[in-house]
């Protein structure tokens, strides 16, 4: 499936590409657009105004497919919430990760490509996916 | 960017810079989307250029706060745009600048009195921590630094207590078999 989002990826974004891919289309392929009106027919939008997957109620758009798609993962959720607030800073959550993530962000965009960024922040993600997990079975950080 | 405008004339050797403008109009009630909208423009330390038009120095994030508070703002129902403009002159958009950067001189003032008051008597850990984010929450809405910023971030170094040079690692037990 082709999956569209705005070009100039930010945390948000990159967040839901490898969500889109970890857990709904392992097959995703990703397009980027400089304008909403680009999203080609068949191709399903991400993070576009407009789209359903997209900010809304208060949700980024990491949350939004969290809860479009009933996924529950204790995991995801704890990421979704460090995605958040590195992205709306509105202090929903308490996440003392957001600021390093969304300065990592902006300093990849300032040097990669967009498909350059998904890659590289993949790794990110799978990484922060583990420690989360490993927190959660742990009871506390790990050492 | 598309809206950038490669103008090349000889009279205009320093052109003004774009800006990202939303122009809005929300229904006067409900209240709440109102005071959600106004308060969101102020975190994002907007010029007010006029009743239901604010203006940010355009960037990929300003951009984007603009484009999500209009998707905010229909969304309750009102009707918003996003545009990208360049002041007609320098001139111009150097007011604005200077009312943007008047604006957070207040704000980094304010700052500075609190860390005066958190300083005549014994301050906290937590205290020194919400001083350092209401910083970092003015610097993050700082396009235009006026000196008062250098004033703030001085002041709030100063509550901070001096870090240790050396020497004192060793005697923290728990880390004695565990230093590299």
């Amino acid at each position: 499936m082709r999956w569209a989002t705005r070009k100039g990826i930010h945390i948000d974004r990159a967040a839901c590409a490898w969500l889109i891919q970890r857990s709904l289309d392992r097959h995703a392929r990703f397009l980027f657009v400089a304008d909403p009106a680009n999203v080609p027919a068949d191709a399903t939008a991400f993070d576009v105004p407009g789209a359903e997957l997209s900010h809304h109620g208060g949700d980024c758009s990491f949350e939004t497919i969290l809860r479009r798609y009933d996924i529950t993962d204790p995991v995801l959720w704890r990421i979704a919430a460090m995605v958040h607030e590195a992205d709306l800073d509105d202090g929903r959550y308490d996440a003392p990760e957001a600021p390093g993530l969304d300065v990592v962000l902006r300093g990849l965009s300032m040097i990669h490509s967009d498909d350059e960024i998904l890659r590289l922040t993949g790794a990110v993600f799978n990484g922060l996916y583990e420690y989360c997990h490993a927190a959660m079975l742990l009871g506390h950080e790990p050492s | 960017m598309t809206g950038n405008v490669a103008v090349s004339r000889a009279d205009v050797p320093d052109q003004a810079g774009e800006w990202v403008l939303l122009s809005y109009r929300l229904p006067r009630e409900p209240s709440g989307p109102r005071t959600a909208v106004w308060r969101k423009l102020r975190k994002f330390g907007v010029a007010q250029i006029s009743d239901g038009l604010v203006a940010l120095p355009a960037g990929p994030r300003t951009r984007e706060q603009l484009e999500w508070l209009s998707e905010e703002v229909i969304d309750s129902g009102g009707t918003a745009i996003i545009w990208l403009a360049t002041p007609g002159s320098r001139g111009q958009e150097h007011q604005l600048a200077e009312t943007m950067a008047g604006a957070r001189a207040a704000e980094y003032d304010a700052l500075v009195q609190a860390a005066a008051a958190a300083a005549e008597s014994p301050i906290t850990a937590s205290a020194i921590r919400r001083l350092r984010n209401d910083l970092r929450a003015i610097q993050r809405r700082d396009y235009f630094p006026p000196a008062e910023r250098d004033r703030a971030e001085a002041a709030i170094q100063a509550l901070a207590p001096v870090p240790p040079r050396g020497g004192r690692a060793a005697s923290r037990d728990h880390a004695a078999g565990t230093a590299p």
